[in-house]
């Protein structure tokens, strides 16, 4: 398509030459040390667990064990910040889970789905239903894994016909799936609430503190299985059926078998996000579920933080819920923050497709050169 | 009974023509550029704005310019806004199918923003012509009757340019096989930038009769750019003629819907009918597969 270089990408690559390439080398120097100082730390890792997750250098280790630590002790620095910080980071955790729900469907295997949010709603609206439908007595023991498996019903009722399209159908039908969702609470709010939902949905805990773990440890959890995921063949397969789809199925192997499960394991992690949204405030309407607004921050999460990585979306949504709820909102106010994001988002789009945090990911792990 | 059936067919014909010219738009962009423009949407929101802001905010009641100025005006600035679109973003992106889906839906959902920030979150409501017409025992407003009437010499005339002259004989071309058109001398820029200046002016035209129909809101390009998509899927990705037939289906299915069963159900036996069609007919009613290359 691109015959000449646009100026844009002139631009781009002069500051590319001038600025960034120089005054990376400066940062590389400067932590070239402190890589070396933790090589022996990530031998351990690599030798324990390398084989599971991935092989980290010193830097890499550094960073996840020092954000690990931050997201653990957040209780106690974040209500040292003006602002509501123990919510906001409460919220990013579950976004987390659907921002990485998405990346692991679409980010990996190039099916771009505009319908996410549609799963995480079955699972909310199944645990809603549950409570004020059948029964408020159930407790969760029985209504989490009920919504779990709801939201991987209704994904593979989504997923079987509209993983036979390609490219743009695809999209148009998941993105349908969304409006069809909606339509549906609106055409039967008898039973599915209408426009303003359920209220009746029991909190884990109105506590800042503990309702921040309730969230922060199935988003590690998540993270870390599909982590192991994403580093097996089947994770292998999933990126190769995105680069070339008839050479997966020349390799003998059926690319629908592996897109049915990356659609199902995206659903099981929707579930879990819906479950964790309906518990966190209490709420089951179609403006925090259906939406399709909510589908389309899911993806630009993913996409800022960088598409098929695990880390990519977890930072996407922690730097999107920070900079709309605290950061953005403090500077601008309430409706001009929502454009300075999305303008944001563009700009990342456009100039940084493979994503901050991938990037910088990569970026830290090559500080220090190659190894062997 | 007979009457009723006559309303429902006249109700149906009048909107029907709008989603014709939205579907139309989105359909010739994604088949000469292979873009998915999901800021299609935000055209006709756009189309709604500067409509009804060069009808009442800019221009004071003594010295308003006359509707017969500020309609082709306002089609002419979304026309504009349609190549601006093209230059300021989807050129840099286009290489991209993913890429160019996020960013058109992220200019889309900043441009809600945008119009919550200058004109607030309430419906304006305004009219491109008032008053009420009678056609064959069925009372229609004005504005749709205009809309439908419009919509036809739109449609007529971008027939006759893309069947009968060589600007729009190479659209054709280019939208057939890109490589093709080049090898016989097409200039790919060109037939681009015609592309988005035709989609962004029927864009600007439907959402005009829209908003004048219904009222101008910040969320109004979502419920056309869903419209837009499932047309254009069942008459086929790509297809001016399975648009036109499409947007009739689904305008009539939804007058249908709405006199039968409630506005609640709008949308709804539509959104059926499109996962039908994709069962039967994966490539729509006159499409052909995608292929990107």
């Amino acid at each position: 398509m691109t015959e000449e270089l646009p100026p844009l990408g002139r631009l781009r690559s002069t500051v590319q030459r001038s600025i960034l390439a120089p005054s990376g080398q400066a940062v590389a120097r400067a932590l070239a040390p402190i890589d070396r100082a933790l090589q022996p730390a990530a031998n351990g890792f690599n030798r324990l667990l390398g084989s599971y997750v991935g092989e980290v250098t010193g830097l890499q280790l550094g960073l996840l064990v020092a954000s690990l630590l931050a997201l653990v002790a957040a209780p106690a620095w974040a209500p040292l910040l003006a602002g509501n910080y123990m919510r906001t980071l409460t919220l990013a955790c579950i976004w987390a889970i659907f921002a990485m729900g998405w990346d692991v469907q679409s980010g990996y295997t190039g099916y771009i789905s505009f319908g996410h949010s549609a799963l995480s709603a079955a699972a909310g609206y199944a645990t809603a239903l549950l409570v004020v439908r059948v029964s408020p007595e159930l407790g969760f023991a029985v209504t989490i894994p009920l919504s779990i498996l709801a939201a991987l019903a209704f994904g593979l009722l989504i997923g079987l016909p509209s993983l036979r399209l390609s490219g743009p159908y695809f999209s148009l039908v998941t993105f349908v799936a969304v409006l069809l969702f909606y339509r549906l609470t609106i055409g039967f709010s008898e039973t599915l609430g209408g426009e303003n939902g359920f209220q009746a949905v029991e909190v884990f805990t109105w506590d800042f503190t503990m309702r921040y773990y309730y969230m922060l440890v199935p988003m590690l959890g998540v993270a870390a299985a599909l982590t192991v995921v994403a580093r097996s063949n089947v994770g292998m397969v999933l990126v190769a059926i995105r680069e070339n789809e008839s050479a997966v199925s020349a390799a003998g192997l059926d690319p629908t078998k592996f897109k049915l499960w990356s659609f199902a394991l995206s659903s099981i992690t929707m579930g879990i996000g819906g479950v964790l949204l309906a518990h966190f405030g209490g709420t089951v309407d179609p403006s925090t579920f259906v939406v399709v607004d909510r589908s389309i921050e899911m993806i630009a999460m993913a996409v800022v933080g960088g598409m098929s990585s695990v880390l990519g979306p977890i930072g996407g949504a922690f730097l999107f819920v920070l900079l709309r709820d605290e950061v953005l909102r403090l500077w601008f106010g309430h409706s001009t923050r929502w454009i300075v994001l999305w303008v944001l988002v563009l700009l990342v789009l456009v100039f940084a497709r493979d994503g901050l945090f991938r990037w910088g990911w990569h970026a830290l792990g090559s500080v220090g050169g190659d190894r062997e | 009974m007979l009457e009723s059936i006559l309303s429902i067919l006249i109700t149906g014909a009048m909107i029907s023509a709008l989603y014709a010219l939205i579907a139309i738009g989105f359909t010739m962009i994604f088949g000469v550029g292979g873009v998915l423009n999901l800021a299609h949407g935000a055209l006709i929101m756009a189309g709604a704005y500067v409509f009804m802001a060069l009808n009442r905010e800019i221009v004071a009641s003594s010295i308003a310019l006359p509707q017969v100025v500020v309609f082709p005006l306002a089609v002419a600035i979304v026309a504009g806004l349609s190549y601006g679109l093209y230059v300021g973003l989807v050129r840099y992106v286009e290489d991209n199918p993913v890429i160019t889906f996020l960013a058109t839906v992220v200019l889309a959902t900043a441009v809600t923003e945008i119009a919550i920030g200058i004109f607030g979150d309430q419906p304006y409501s305004y009219t491109v012509i008032s008053g009420n017409v009678e056609v064959a025992g069925t009372a229609v407003s004005s504005n749709d009757l205009a809309g439908f009437v419009l919509s036809w010499i739109a449609i007529g005339l971008l027939w006759y340019y893309v069947t009968e002259t060589d600007g729009g004989r190479s659209i054709l071309a280019a939208s057939m096989s890109e490589r093709g058109a080049r090898l016989t001398g097409v200039d790919l820029r060109a037939v681009q930038t015609r592309t988005w200046l035709i989609a962004g002016a029927l864009a600007g035209v439907a959402g005009i009769f829209l908003g004048g129909g219904q009222a101008a809101t910040p969320l109004m390009w979502l419920n056309p750019l869903a419209l837009a998509f499932i047309i254009v899927v069942i008459g086929g990705i790509g297809s001016i003629k399975g648009s036109i037939v499409a947007a009739y289906l689904i305008g009539y299915t939804e007058t249908l819907t709405v006199t039968t069963l409630g506005q609640g159900f709008r949308g709804i036996l539509s959104l059926l009918i499109l996962l039908v069609v994709l069962f039967l007919l994966p490539q729509g009613l006159y499409g052909r597969e995608f292929v990107h290359d």
